[in-house]
C-alpha cells in the first residue's frame, strides 16, 4: 500500500510539473493580466516564439523511449511529452509573399483545371508556423471509425473552419476563417472581419452573404431551427446578426456580452463551424453555401419543388433533405471551407477526404495547407476490432476510440506497428463522475439523502479513488472531486481538486452518524429513517462508452460497504439511461464531466443548467434555461448562488469571468452534486498511437472539448516524412 | 439378441458368437431400463463423461465451499496476478505453501508485475476459514476447503490468478459454475417441457392444432436469434433484481430453445402413428395415452435424449452468448459468460491469457454432455438392442 | 400434390407477415426510440438538440405516429420495393444491406460447404466405425468446435494470426482492397481472407452434422435391409452408401432449408468479432441505434430466408416420405 500512495503521489507531481511547463505560463498571463481582444487592426500580439522556433524538432521519444527512461519513473510519465503545438502568427510582416501548392493541384493548374494558387489563396490566408518544420506534401492519413454516427472523428480534424478558434494551450483565442475580430468596449457588439478573397472549396467566393444566408434561412426559418439557441440569447434576449459590407459580420446584443467570442471560438452551436453541423442538429455553425443550398431551400426554389427534390431522393420532407444536403460528410458536393473536402461519404465503409483546393491557409513558407492529401477512414465494425487495427500499425494517427486498458499493448507493439504511443492527459477534473440528481423524487427517503450535502461528502470520502486509478487509469490517471486541472484559469487552486476527494472511511462514517444514519442492520448497512429497511442507492451506468462506468461503479459499490452504504448498479442502454436522466428517474448516474473544465461553454456536467442533457436534475435545468418558467426552483441555496453567478458572468469581462468560474468550481467542492473520481487522464481520445513516419507530431497535445481534440494540433500541418 | 460387446454391425458372424445363454436368459427377463443400463455401461466416454457431470454439479452445490474468497472482493494491487505455483514440499517435508507476493506497476510497459518473495511462505490448510456463506443454503459457516493459515488480509490465495479488479479467479469460476450450470439446466427443462408438449399435441392432433403450433415454431424459428434475444432482453424491466433477471434470461433462452425439440417430436409422432404397432395397439383397444406413454415415447425416448443432450450445451452457450452480446447477466453476478466477456478483448489474449481459463469449463461440460448424450443415445435405442 | 402445394405457400405467406410484425415489435420493444439515442449520442459526443428540434425530427421521420401506424407506412413501402431511409445511415436501407447481404451470403456458402465436406465423411467413418479410435478421435475434435465459444475462437485465432504470422486482424478484405471497386484481384484477396472466419464458423456447426449423420446412418445399417443386402452379396461400400447412406440423409432435409438463414444468424457474433462487413455487424448496431428501417429489414429478410427455406424443407421432405403428404389432408 505504502509503495503504491508514493509512487502515485510522485506521478501527481510529475505530471503537474509536465503540464506547467508547457501551458501554465501563459496561463498565468491569462489568469491575472487582463487579456482584452485583438484590436481590429492586426497586431503584433503573437508571442513571437512559437514553440517550434525555441525547441526544434520536438523531442519526440520516437522507437524504444522505453528503454532510456530511468525505471524510477512513476507510469506514464515518460509518456507525456511536453505540450506544443503550432501557432497562427498574427505579425503580417511574417506573411510570405509567395505560394507554393501541393503537386497534385499543380498538375490540375497546368492542365488548366484550376486557377493558380495565389488567385486561390485569400488576399491575407491564415499563416500556420507548423511545429517543427515545413513539411511535405503527399500521402493518406489512415484512421479508422465507427460509423456514420462517429462524424466527431472528422469533424474535428476539420475545426480549423470555425470563425475561431483556441492556440495549443486552450488559453487564448486565435483568428481561423475570420482573419480578425473586435469586442466593443460595452460588449454589446462582436464584430467578425473575414478574409478577402477566401473561397469555397468549389471556388466560388466566401463572403458576410454566406453567414447572413445561414442567420436568415437556417437559424432563422422555424422548420430547420425550431427554437433560439442560447448561444444567440444573453440573458434570455435574442442578439442579431447584420452584415456591415461584404467581409464583415456584427453581432449586435441587447445586454453586454463578453462570452460570445469564447463561444465563436467554442466548440459550440455559433462557432463550430461547418465542421460541428451534426452535433447541432444540422443546423448551427454561423455560415453555410448560399450559392449552392438554395435550391434544396423552400424559401428559394419553392416548396412544391424541393419537397419534390426530398421525395425523389427518398426523404420525407424538404427539411430533412435540406439537413442531408448541409452535411458536408453525407454529401459530397457541398462547398466547404476546411482543410479536406469528402470524396466518399460517412455513411459508406469508407470515408474518405480529399484536400480543399482553395484551403486558405498557408505555412510560414508559403506552402498552402494541408500537407497530407487524402484522409481515409475505413469502417471498424467494433471497437475491439479497431484498437487491434491500432496496435497492428494500420492507422496513421488515431487518438479516438484507443482504449486505455490497452495501453500495455500498444507499448508492446510499438516497433512491431512502427508507431509510438504518447498520452495526452486532459484537463477535465474526472472522466467518470457520479451526478447525484437533484430532481429525484420517486423515493422520498433516498430523495431527502441525495440533496444533502454531507451525505454526498461523506459517499465521496467513501470512494478509494488510488484504487480505482491504478486499476482502470493503470495509475495514469489523477483522482480528485473533479475539479479542472490546477493548470486551467478556472481553476481555484489545486488544494480545491482534493477537497473531500481523499479516501477516509473513518471521516465519513463519522458524517454519516453525524446526520442520522446511525443505525444498521445485521450486515453492517445503514437503515433508512422510515424504516424501511436498508439505504439502497441505485448507481445507473451506460456501458461501452470510453471508459467502463460500470466497472468502476462495481468497485465503489464494494467500497461502499466500509461505510455501511448500500448500493445496487444498473447498466442501462445509453438512450434510455438519458430518458431516465430526463424524468429525474436517476438517482446517481455515472458519465463523464469532460468539456466542462471551461465551465462557460459547456457546463452541462457541472451544473445543472442545460435542459438538453441533465443528470444532476433535469428540472432545475429547465427552471434555469426557461428563466424560471419552467421546471423547478432549486431549494438548496449553494445551488442557487451558484446558478446565479454562472448567468451573470456571460455580462463580464474576461478576468471576472475567471474569477467567477473560480468561486463557482469553490462551491462545487464544497458541494459535490457531482462527485468526481478520477480525471485529468488521457482516458477519453489521449491515448494517442502515431506512426514514425509523420512529422509535426506533438509531444503533447491540447486534449480538451474546446480544443477539438486533436485540432489544436493543426492536422493540416501534419505530413509524412516518407 | 443382447450381445454383450458393443455392435459391430458390419460383421454378422459376430452376432452370433457372442450370445451366451445365461446371458440370454438374464436379457429376457431384463426391464427395457435394465437393457438401456447394461448397454449404457459399454460406453466407456460416457460413463466417464457422466461422472464428470456428477463433478460439476457437486461443484454447484458446494461452489461457496471450494471457493475461499469472496469473489466480489477487488483490490488495484492485486490486479492480473498470474495464477500461483503451489510448492508441495518445505525442506523435504509435505507442507503446501505459496510464496507471497509483491507487485508493482511497471513504468514501462505498463504491466502489473509480481515478484515472488520465497522467504516468506504462506502455508495452505484444509478447512480453513474465509467469508461466511451458508452451505446447502442453510448451514451458516465460514469454513472453506482450502485458504491460507494464518495469512494477514493483504495476502492471498491465486491458483487461478487474479482478473483486472484483482478478483480471484478460482473463487469467481466456483460461483460462476453454479449459476451458469443452473441456469442450463433450467432452461433445458422448461424447454423440454414446451418442446414434448406442443410438439406431441402437433403431431398427435394434426390438423388445426397441428397447424396452429407448426406456425408458432415457424415463426419462432425464422427470427433470427439475436434480434430476438436482444427484444426480450430489452423487455426485461431494468427494475428487476440479479435473480429475477436470471430467471428471465434462462426463460428467454428456453423459449427460443424449445422449438428444436417440438420439431423433433411433432416429426416423430408423425411417422409412428402409421407404425404397425400402433395401429396394433388401436384395434386391441388401448387408451389413448397408453398407446403415447406405452408405445410411443419409448420409442423414440432415444431420439428426445439426444435432442435434450444437445440443448444443453446449447443452453449453456446461449449463455455465454447473451455475455457476449452484454444482454445476458451482469455483474456482480457471476456466470461462465460473465468471465469469458471480461476476457474478450486482445490485452486478456496478450498479458493475462489465463482470464481465459473459464473457457475450460465450458469445454469440458459441453463435452460431457455430448459423450453422455450418445452413451444415453446408444442404450435407449430400441433397434440397437 | 397441388393442393398441398398451394396450402403451403399461402401458410408460407402468413408466416411473413407475421413475422414482418413480429420483427417490428422486436425493434419496438427497447423503450425510447431513435431521437432518443441520437440525442444521447449527440450527448456522448459533446452537443446536444432541443426537445423542440427532437419533437421536430420526430415528427419528421413520422416517430409520433401510433406503432400500427408506422407499421402500415413500413408495410406499404416494402411492398413498393422501397425499404425506407436508415436513420443512422442516411441512405436507403437497400444501399446499406446491399453489398454486405452479398459478403455475408458467400461467407456462410463457404461456411456451410466446409462444414459437410468435413462432416459427412467423418459421420460415415464414425458410424461405420463406431467406437473405433477414429469414430472417437474425430467426434471428440467435433464436439471441441461446438464447445468453444465461437466469439473467442475467432479473436483466439485472429490474435495468433496476428502476433505470430503478422496477418491482417481482422475483416475480409486487405487495407489496398478495402476502397477498390470489385475486380478477380478483390476477390481472390476475399478468398484469401475466407478460412478463418469460414472455420470459425463451420466449426460450430459441425459436431451437430458429423452427430446426426452417424445417428441416422447407425439407425438405418442395423435396419434388415442392409442384412439383406449384404446377404445378397453387395460389396460393403455399395451396402453402405447405396441405400443407408442416401436414407441417413433423408432427415438432413427437415434441416437443409434452415441451414443458410441458421448460419447467417449465427455469423452475426462472429463477424463482429472478426470484423466482417457482412449484415450481422449492421443489424447488432441498427437495434442499438434503434434504427427501426434498417433493423426491421434486414431481420425480415432473414426471417424471409427461414420461412422459404422451410418451405424447401417441407417440400423436400414431402418428396421423399410420401407418408406426410397424404397426412398432410
Amino acid at each position: 500500500m505504502a509503495r503504491k500512495t508514493r509512487s502515485s503521489r510522485l506521478s501527481r507531481r510529475e505530471f503537474l510539473k509536465l503540464s506547467t511547463f508547457g501551458g501554465l505560463g501563459l496561463i498565468a498571463a491569462a489568469c491575472t493580466a487582463p487579456q482584452t481582444p485583438a484590436p481590429a487592426t492586426v497586431a503584433p500580439k503573437t508571442e513571437a516564439k512559437p514553440a517550434a522556433t525555441t525547441a526544434p524538432a520536438a523531442p519526440v521519444p520516437t522507437s524504444a523511449p522505453a528503454a532510456k527512461a530511468p525505471a524510477a519513473q512513476s507510469p506514464g510519465s515518460n509518456l507525456v511529452g511536453k505540450l506544443e503545438g503550432p501557432q497562427v502568427i498574427r505579425d503580417a510582416s511574417k506573411m510570405p509573399a509567395t505560394f507554393k501548392e501541393a503537386p497534385m493541384l499543380a498538375d490540375k493548374v497546368k492542365a488548366g483545371q484550376l486557377p493558380a494558387v495565389k488567385d486561390r489563396l485569400p488576399s491575407e490566408p491564415m499563416v500556420v508556423q507548423p511545429l517543427s518544420e515545413v513539411g511535405k506534401y503527399g500521402g493518406t492519413w489512415r484512421r479508422g471509425f465507427t460509423g456514420p454516427a462517429d462524424a466527431e472523428n472528422v469533424n474535428r480534424i476539420l475545426s480549423a473552419d470555425k470563425p475561431l478558434f483556441w492556440d495549443f494551450t486552450g488559453n487564448e483565442i486565435r483568428p481561423s476563417l475570420a482573419r480578425d475580430w473586435k469586442v466593443s468596449d460595452d460588449g454589446k457588439t462582436i464584430t467578425l472581419y473575414l478574409r478577402k478573397g477566401a473561397k469555397w472549396s468549389d471556388g466560388k467566393p466566401f463572403t458576410a452573404d454566406d453567414w447572413m444566408f445561414w442567420y436568415e434561412d437556417i437559424y432563422g426559418d422555424k422548420e430547420i431551427t425550431p427554437t433560439p439557441h442560447p448561444d444567440m440569447l444573453v440573458n434570455g434576449k435574442p442578439g442579431v446578426m447584420k452584415k456591415v459590407d461584404d467581409y464583415t459580420v456584427v453581432f449586435e446584443f441587447p445586454e453586454a456580452n463578453y462570452l460570445f467570442e469564447d463561444l465563436l471560438a467554442g466548440s459550440t452551436f455559433i462557432g463550430g463551424g461547418q465542421s460541428t453541423r451534426q452535433s447541432t442538429g444540422n443546423a448551427g455553425g454561423g455560415y453555410a453555401p448560399a450559392h449552392y443550398l438554395k435550391q434544396f431551400h423552400a424559401k428559394y426554389a419553392g416548396k412544391d419543388k424541393v419537397d419534390a427534390q426530398a421525395k425523389e431522393a427518398k426523404f420525407d420532407s424538404w427539411v430533412a433533405y435540406f439537413k442531408n444536403r448541409i452535411d458536408y460528410g453525407l454529401n459530397p458536393d457541398l462547398p466547404t471551407m476546411g482543410p479536406w473536402k469528402t470524396a466518399q461519404a460517412r455513411n459508406t465503409p469508407t470515408f474518405v477526404l480529399e484536400r480543399n483546393p482553395y484551403f486558405w491557409a498557408v505555412d510560414t513558407e508559403g506552402n498552402q495547407l494541408p500537407y497530407i492529401d487524402k484522409l481515409q477512414l475505413t469502417l471498424a465494425e467494433n471497437l475491439e476490432n479497431l484498437n487491434l487495427k491500432a496496435i497492428a500499425g494500420e492507422y496513421d494517427w488515431q487518438e479516438r476510440h484507443t482504449d486505455m486498458q490497452k495501453l500495455p499493448v500498444f507499448i508492446e507493439n510499438q516497433q512491431k506497428g512502427g508507431y509510438t504511443v504518447r498520452l495526452d492527459p486532459a484537463l477535465n477534473g474526472s472522466d467518470s463522475t457520479l451526478h447525484v440528481s437533484q430532481t429525484y423524487e420517486a423515493d422520498p427517503e433516498i430523495a431527502k439523502w441525495l440533496r444533502k450535502k454531507e451525505f454526498r461528502q461523506a459517499l465521496s470520502m467513501g470512494i478509494n479513488r488510488d484504487q480505482l486509478n491504478e486499476t482502470f487509469w493503470l495509475g495514469t490517471g489523477k483522482p480528485g472531486n473533479g475539479l479542472p486541472d490546477p493548470s486551467m484559469p478556472f481553476s481555484p487552486g489545486a488544494e480545491w481538486n482534493d477537497k473531500y476527494a481523499k479516501y477516509d472511511a473513518a471521516a465519513a462514517n463519522a458524517l454519516l452518524d453525524k446526520i442520522g444514519l446511525d443505525k444498521k442492520d445485521g450486515e453492517g448497512f445503514r437503515l433508512r429513517t422510515d424504516g424501511k429497511g436498508k439505504l439502497t442507492l441505485e448507481l445507473i451506468t451506460v456501458g461501452a462508452q470510453f471508459v467502463p462506468y460500470t466497472k468502476h461503479a462495481e468497485m465503489i459499490r464494494e467500497q461502499w460497504r466500509k461505510i455501511g452504504i448500500d448500493a445496487v448498479v444498473k447498466e442501462l442502454e445509453r438512450s434510455l439511461a438519458f430518458q431516465r436522466s430526463k424524468n429525474n428517474e436517476n438517482q446517481i448516474m455515472f458519465w463523464a464531466n469532460d468539456g466542462s473544465e471551461f465551465i462557460y461553454l459547456f457546463p452541462r456536467h457541472a451544473l445543472p443548467v442545460d435542459p438538453a442533457e441533465c443528470h444532476m436534475g433535469q428540472a432545475i435545468a429547465d427552471w434555469y434555461a426557461s428563466g424560471g418558467k419552467q421546471g423547478k426552483e432549486p431549494q438548496d441555496a449553494d445551488l442557487k448562488q451558484a446558478l446565479q453567478l454562472f448567468s451573470s458572468a456571460g455580462g463580464k469581462k474576461r478576468e471576472e469571468r475567471v474569477k467567477i468560474a473560480q468561486d463557482i468550481w469553490k462551491i462545487y467542492a464544497e458541494n459535490l452534486w457531482s462527485i468526481g473520481t478520477v480525471g485529468r487522464s488521457p482516458a477519453f481520445m489521449g491515448v494517442r498511437i502515431v506512426k514514425n513516419t509523420m512529422g509535426n507530431v506533438p509531444a503533447r497535445q491540447l486534449n480538451a472539448q474546446h480544443g477539438r481534440t486533436p485540432n489544436a494540433s493543426h492536422p493540416e500541418t501534419l505530413y509524412f516524412k516518407s | 439378441m443382447a450381445q454383450s460387446v458393443p455392435a459391430i454391425p458390419t460383421d454378422p458372424d459376430h452376432l452370433v458368437e457372442d450370445i451366451a445363454t445365461d446371458a440370454e436368459e438374464r436379457v429376457s427377463v431384463a426391464t427395457q431400463w435394465q437393457l438401456m443400463w447394461w448397454r449404457f455401461k459399454q460406453h466407456r466416454l460416457g460413463v466417464f463423461s457422466g461422472v464428470v457431470i456428477v463433478i460439476f454439479y457437486l461443484v454447484v452445490v458446494f461452489a461457496d465451499l471450494l471457493a475461499y474468497v469472496d469473489p466480489a472482493q477487488s483490490e488495484a494491487l492485486r490486479s492480473l496476478i498470474a495464477p500461483q505455483p503451489i510448492h508441495w514440499f518445505d525442506n523435504g517435508q509435505f507442507r503446501p505453501h505459496v510464496y507471497a507476493l509483491a507487485g508493482k506497476r511497471d513504468p514501462l510497459t505498463f504491466k502489473r508485475v509480481y515478484e515472488p518473495d520465497p522467504e516468506r511462505k504462506i502455508p495452505i490448510t484444509l478447512f480453513a476459514r474465509g467469508f461466511e456463506y451458508k452451505l446447502l443454503g442453510m448451514v451458516p459457516t465460514d469454513v472453506h476447503l482450502i485458504g491460507l493459515a494464518g495469512a494477514p488480509p493483504e495476502e492471498g490465495l491465486y491458483l487461478l490468478g487474479t482478473d483486472l479488479q484483482g478478483r480471484d479467479m478460482w473463487s469467481r469460476l466456483m460461483l460462476g459454475t453454479r449459476t451458469s450450470l443452473t441456469i442450463g439446466l433450467l432452461g433445458v427443462a422448461i424447454s423440454l417441457f414446451l418442446g414434448v408438449l406442443l410438439g406431441g399435441l402437433s403431431g398427435l392432433y394434426g390438423g388445426w392444432v397441428d397447424t396452429l403450433i407448426q406456425r408458432i415454431i415457424e415463426i419462432t424459428r425464422s427470427i433470427p436469434t439475436i434480434p430476438l434475444w436482444m427484444g426480450l432482453a430489452a423487455a426485461v424491466p431494468n427494475s428487476w433484481n440479479v435473480t429475477q433477471i436470471y430467471f428471465s434470461i434462462t426463460i428467454i433462452i428456453s423459449l427460443i430453445g424449445w422449438t428444436e425439440l417440438g420439431r423433433v417430436v411433432r416429426g416423430r409422432f408423425l411417422s409412428l402413428r402409421e407404425e404397425d404397432f400402433v395401429l396394433a395397439a388401436e384395434l386391441a383397444g388401448a387408451s389413448q395415452w397408453r398407446i403415447i406413454f406405452r408405445h410411443m415415447v419409448p420409442s423414440f425416448l432415444s431420439h428426445i435424449i439426444a435432442a435434450t443432450t444437445l440443448a444443453l450445451p446449447a443452453m449453456i452457450i446461449s449463455e455465454t452468448a447473451l455475455s457476449f452480446l452484454g444482454l445476458g447477466l451482469r455483474p456482480p453476478a457471476v456466470s461462465w459468460g460473465v468471465l469469458l466477456q471480461d476476457a474478450q478483448n486482445v490485452q486478456s489474449l496478450a498479458i493475462s491469457p489465463w482470464l481465459l481459463a473459464a473457457a475450460i469449463p465450458v469445454i469440458i461440460i459441453i463435452l460431457a454432455f455430448n459423450f453422455l448424450g450418445d452413451g444415453l443415445r446408444d442404450a435407449a435405442d430400441p433397434y440397437g438392442v | 400434390m397441388l393442393a398441398y402445394f398451394t396450402r403451403r405457400l399461402l401458410l408460407a405467406l402468413v408466416t411473413t407477415i407475421a413475422i414482418s410484425a413480429l420483427s417490428f415489435v422486436i425493434i419496438q420493444l427497447p423503450p425510447g426510440d431513435y431521437i432518443d439515442q441520437y440525442i444521447a449520442q449527440l450527448s456522448a459526443s459533446g452537443s446536444a438538440i432541443s426537445r423542440e428540434e427532437a419533437e421536430a425530427l420526430r415528427e419528421q421521420y413520422g416517430l409520433n405516429q401510433p406503432i400500427w401506424v408506422q407499421y402500415g407506412l413500413w408495410m406499404g413501402k416494402i411492398m413498393r420495393g422501397d425499404f425506407g431511409i436508415s436513420l443512422e445511415w442516411q441512405r436507403p436501407v437497400s444501399e446499406v444491406i446491399g453489398e454486405r447481404l452479398w459478403l455475408t451470403i458467400v461467407v456462410s456458402l463457404a461456411a456451410i460447404m466446409f462444414t459437410w465436406m468435413v462432416a459427412l465423411p467423418i459421420g460415415i467413418y464414425s458410424a461405420v466405425r463406431q467406437y473405433s479410435p477414429g469414430d472417437y478421435l474425430f467426434t471428440l475434435i467435433g464436439f471441441v468446435g461446438i464447445a468453444i465459444p465461437n466469439f473467442m475462437l475467432g479473436l483466439i485465432l485472429m490474435y495468433i494470426g496476428f502476433r505470430f504470422f503478422n496477418s491482417n486482424v481482422g475483416g475480409l478484405f486487405s487495407a489496398d482492397f478495402e476502397t477498390a471497386p470489385w475486380s478477380a484481384a478483390k476477390v481472390w484477396d476475399m478468398v484469401k481472407h475466407l478460412p478463418l472466419p469460414v472455420f470459425v464458423l463451420g466449426l460450430g456447426g459441425m459436431a451437430q452434422l458429423i452427430r446426426i449423420m452417424r445417428a441416422n446412418l447407425l439407425d438405418e445399417l442395423r435396419k434388415p435391409y442392409v442384412v439383406t443386402a449384404r446377404a445378397k452379396g453387395l460389396t460393403e461400400t455399395q451396402a453402405i452408401l447405396k441405400y443407408p447412406v442416401r436414407a441417413a440423409l433423408n432427415p438432413f432435409a427437415s434441416t437443409v432449408g434452415y441451414l443458410l438463414p441458421y448460419t447467417v444468424s449465427g455469423s452475426i457474433i462472429v463477424s463482429l468479432v472478426l470484423g466482417l462487413p457482412t449484415v450481422g455487424p449492421v443489424l447488432l448496431k441498427s437495434l442499438v441505434a434503434q434504427d427501426m428501417f434498417l433493423a426491421g429489414s434486414i431481420i425480415l429478410l432473414l426471417g424471409v430466408l427461414t420461412v422459404i427455406g422451410t418451405l424447401i424443407s417441407d417440400l423436400l421432405l414431402m418428396w421423399i416420405e410420401p407418408r406426410i403428404r397424404f397426412q398432410a389432408h
